[in-house]
């Protein structure tokens, strides 16, 4: 009889597993890095890598939320609307009674809340994803509007500058948040995405509980989003109902680049982080560089094709006999 | 008799769906330590009483009966507790997760909240080393083969400690060697004590390892008693009422017409080097182990994978063909194993699948000429009787009426060689048969039929010659004289030296 080969250490086995394919990506964000600190050596100062891991932290956190949504097997719309209200709460509660650690449980609340709402309509109504998050983008930005129809709201300077002032605060929060993931994906819940976004009824002939998982991803999700709106408040220093925009795209860019699947269950933290910092360091490179922003939006479409094209006829060209 | 008690009843059980009865008063009972076989054609109501007996669907009327004792609300969760394990046809894996991981899910050993790896590592080295599975417990289940990844079907019920366990066909995709450690696994547990309910279509797996028989007919136990005296013949009489000298026509010697295939050093994906000759109006069959490079000798015949040969013909064309295209206009057709994810566009209708590769064709000043559609599938169906509204989408049909969609649809095209990806997998006897005697036919007619099958007794009686891969490459092509059972599984497992060097 042969012997199953038991690894000494299978959590780091499997994590080894699981992200091996991504050399690729992270030869490509070291590029970038290199041409990004050749054009702009003050990143190694501590005023330039607090900046720089500000632009990047808002991008990292709605493109995990986007992840979690895109393991599940759907796609958030509602994002960017999410980044918009949270800023919103934010402006508009820190200046409450009960200040600064009122908006951020406001805003949590809301995350938690809307992304569990969601997560409910989708697990046991079986209704797809993008089109209650797109039912739902809309109701959030309505709400947003209706909160704070203009730019406006008080962010208090020292929370300003605590987040986005000249220490890499946001770095170390960014870690943190990691170090979260990695623990909720080491948990049956979290785990249980992989299984439900791949295989759904598999999933619940193994007695995981599909439904649960989903709300739970969901509301994990909506936090994210929220929390990156209450960092874009921060930053601006206002709350502005329309300012998530653009994340609802960057977030779906962020995630493929990081070799997220569109079908559900593929995909892993390293690779959306790597994803969020290459999405992250272009754009900062392509502005360095004086790219027009109307061909910073082309050379991003191409390399977002691109980032998904090459490793498939890598993998095509490979199988060839 | 009874002296043991039952783990596991159903009870007078009545289910329908629809207002469409599909179980009409069946009882069973699963006695620790037997293997209990359901038998049944397909639509006979199997899945259906799987389905009760593991909690994933209620009964309208009768009862499930665990330890003695009626359970009122039935649910996947409760038969877990209850030690009831399935082993169902579809796997239940992710792809994405590790062998460990899948094996584990839904009962993960965990320390503070978190999966306990350890733990996890040792419980499943266990299973695993119990089924034969060999493989690094870190690797991706999306890695493994179809065969490998039924074993760990397998090992993840067993990690669950059963006391009642459920195997829905489990060989339809293991090796001849996978299924062999199958059934001495199975053998091993029943010596355990544990209740085992086998549902096959394969009779000599259910001979060899059952003492209880149970057949269901149309929703209705036809028969409910030991195994022991009763042939293969019995048991397709108890399934069919009707005789089992009738499940495979007797082979016929068809004249040999002219080379259509003639291959040398051909190689396509994990097939190398074949050299193979073949002609019209034979039947000439494909065995071998699971994975063997069988199904890339067929799709780069076909064109569906990029081949290469030193000589090559095949229907009339001297260079393997380039797509799928020039390989229908040369006059092959495929019909894939994966039937509903390769062979049939499931939400459609009956008559639009049966149109589809000849939609070309019916054309009246450059649109569809519905008249003549109408006729065709009118045609179609009456040939191979499907019954009943072609309007209704394929995947209300069951398996073996969705298999005959995937072939019948051919037919207008009249192609000159068929390539049949195990045709009967997966399908009830009745529809086998009537495929048998469809594949006899097109020989009659002239066609080359080339047949792979992980069914040997198919290969048997049906084929003019075998061809046995292994490892890639042709092994043994066997003459009508020489096939036997016993002689495909022995080059399939490389026993046989002689024509080895072919």
């Amino acid at each position: 009889m042969t012997v199953t080969r038991v690894p000494a250490n299978l959590y780091t086995a499997v994590q080894r597993r699981r992200n091996r394919g991504l050399t690729g990506l992270y030869l490509v964000v070291a590029a970038f890095l290199v041409v990004y600190a050749i054009l702009f050596p003050g990143l190694f100062t501590i005023g330039g890598f607090s900046k720089f891991t500000q632009n990047w932290f808002p991008l990292a956190l709605v493109t995990m939320a986007q992840a979690l949504m895109m393991l599940n097997g759907g796609i958030s719309l509602a994002i960017g609307p999410l980044v918009s209200l949270g800023a919103v709460i934010a402006a508009v509660t820190m200046g409450g009674p009960l200040g600064v650690l009122g908006g951020l449980l406001a805003v949590s609340a809301a995350g938690l809340f809307i992304g569990a709402a969601t997560g409910g309509i989708v697990a046991y109504l079986r209704l797809p994803a993008i089109i209650v998050t797109l039912a739902g983008s809309f109701i959030i930005t309505g709400i947003a509007l209706l909160l704070l129809p203009r730019p406006g709201g008080y962010i208090p300077d020292w929370f300003s500058d605590l987040l986005a002032g000249h220490t890499p605060v946001a770095f170390g929060l960014l870690v943190l948040f990691l170090i979260g993931w990695k623990v909720y994906l080491a948990t049956p819940l979290g785990i249980g995405i992989y299984a439900a976004g791949n295989n759904p009824v598999g999933a619940y002939r193994s007695g995981v509980p599909v439904e649960r998982v989903k709300v739970f991803a969901f509301a994990l999700s909506g936090l994210l989003a929220a929390l990156a709106g209450l960092f874009v408040a921060a930053q601006t220093g206002s709350g502005d109902p329309v300012i998530g925009t653009p994340f609802t795209l960057n977030s779906i860019a962020g995630a493929v680049l990081g070799g997220v699947a569109f079908l559900g269950g593929r995909g892993t933290m390293r690779g959306v982080i790597c994803g969020s910092l290459l999405l992250s360091v272009m754009i900062n490179v392509m502005f360095f560089l004086g790219f027009p922003p109307v061909a910073q939006y082309v050379a991003q479409g191409l390399i977002i094709v691109g980032a998904v094209a090459v490793p498939q006829l890598t993998s095509q060209w490979r199988a060839k006999p | 008799m009874t002296k043991t008690k039952p783990l596991l009843e159903a009870r007078r059980v009545f289910k329908g769906f629809f207002g469409n009865p599909v179980l009409k008063g069946v009882d069973i009972a699963l006695e620790p330590g037997r293997v209990h076989a359901l038998l049944g054609e397909n639509g006979a109501g199997k899945s259906t009483l799987i389905n009760l007996l593991s909690g994933a669907l209620q009964p309208d009327k009768g009862n499930v009966v665990v330890d003695g004792q009626p359970v009122l609300r039935f649910s996947p969760a409760a038969a877990r507790e209850a030690g009831i394990a399935v082993v169902q046809q579809e796997l239940s894996l992710a792809a994405e997760l590790s062998i460990a991981e899948n094996i584990g899910l839904g009962a993960l050993p965990r320390r503070f909240g978190l999966i306990d790896y350890r733990a996890l590592s040792t419980a499943v080295a266990e299973v695993c080393e119990r089924v034969g599975l060999t493989e690094p417990l870190d690797m991706p289940v999306g890695d493994l083969s179809l065969g490998r990844r039924q074993m760990v079907e397998i090992a993840k019920a067993l990690f669950r400690k059963p006391r009642v366990l459920i195997l829905d066909e489990p060989t339809s995709s293991l090796s001849a060697h996978e299924a062999g450690i199958l059934a001495g696994l199975i053998r091993k547990l029943r010596d355990e004590g544990i209740a085992l309910l086998y549902i096959s279509h394969r009779l000599n797996e259910v001979q060899a390892l059952c003492s209880h028989v149970t057949v269901l007919k149309d929703g209705v136990v036809t028969a409910d008693q030991p195994l022991a005296g009763v042939n293969d013949e019995g048991l397709v009489r108890l399934m069919v009422g009707r005789d089992a000298g009738d499940l495979f026509p007797a082979w016929q010697d068809n004249p040999v017409g002219n080379e259509l295939i003639g291959l040398e050093g051909f190689s396509a994906g994990m097939a190398r080097d074949v050299n193979f000759r073949a002609c019209a109006g034979e039947i000439v069959g494909i065995g071998g182990l699971v994975g063997q490079g069988q199904e890339d000798f067929l799709l780069g015949l076909y064109g569906a994978i990029p081949a290469s040969a030193e000589t090559a013909q095949i229907a009339g064309r001297h260079r393997p063909l380039k797509n799928v295209e020039a390989a229908n206009g040369a006059g092959l057709a495929y019909v894939p194993a994966d039937r509903k994810h390769e062979g049939l566009v499931l939400p459609h209708s009956i008559a639009s699948n049966l149109l589809l590769p000849s939609l070309g064709d019916l054309v009246k000043h450059g649109l569809r000429d519905r008249a003549a559609e109408r006729k065709r599938v009118a045609d179609l169906t009456r040939r191979l009787t499907i019954k009943g509204d072609v309007g209704r989408p394929v995947q209300a049909l069951s398996g073996g009426n969705q298999q005959k969609v995937a072939l019948a649809k051919w037919l207008p095209l009249d192609p000159s060689v068929l390539l049949l990806n195990d045709p009967t997998r997966g399908v009830d006897i009745e529809t086998k048969r009537e495929i048998y005697l469809m594949l006899q036919s097109f020989a009659r007619e002239g066609k080359l039929v080339i047949l792979l099958s992980s069914d040997t007794p198919e290969l048997v009686h049906l084929c003019d010659r075998v061809a046995v891969f292994r490892e890639g490459r042709l092994a043994t092509m066997l003459p009508r004289s020489e096939i036997s059972e016993e002689a495909i599984v022995g080059a399939a497992m490389g026993l046989s030296a002689k024509g080895a060097a072919a």
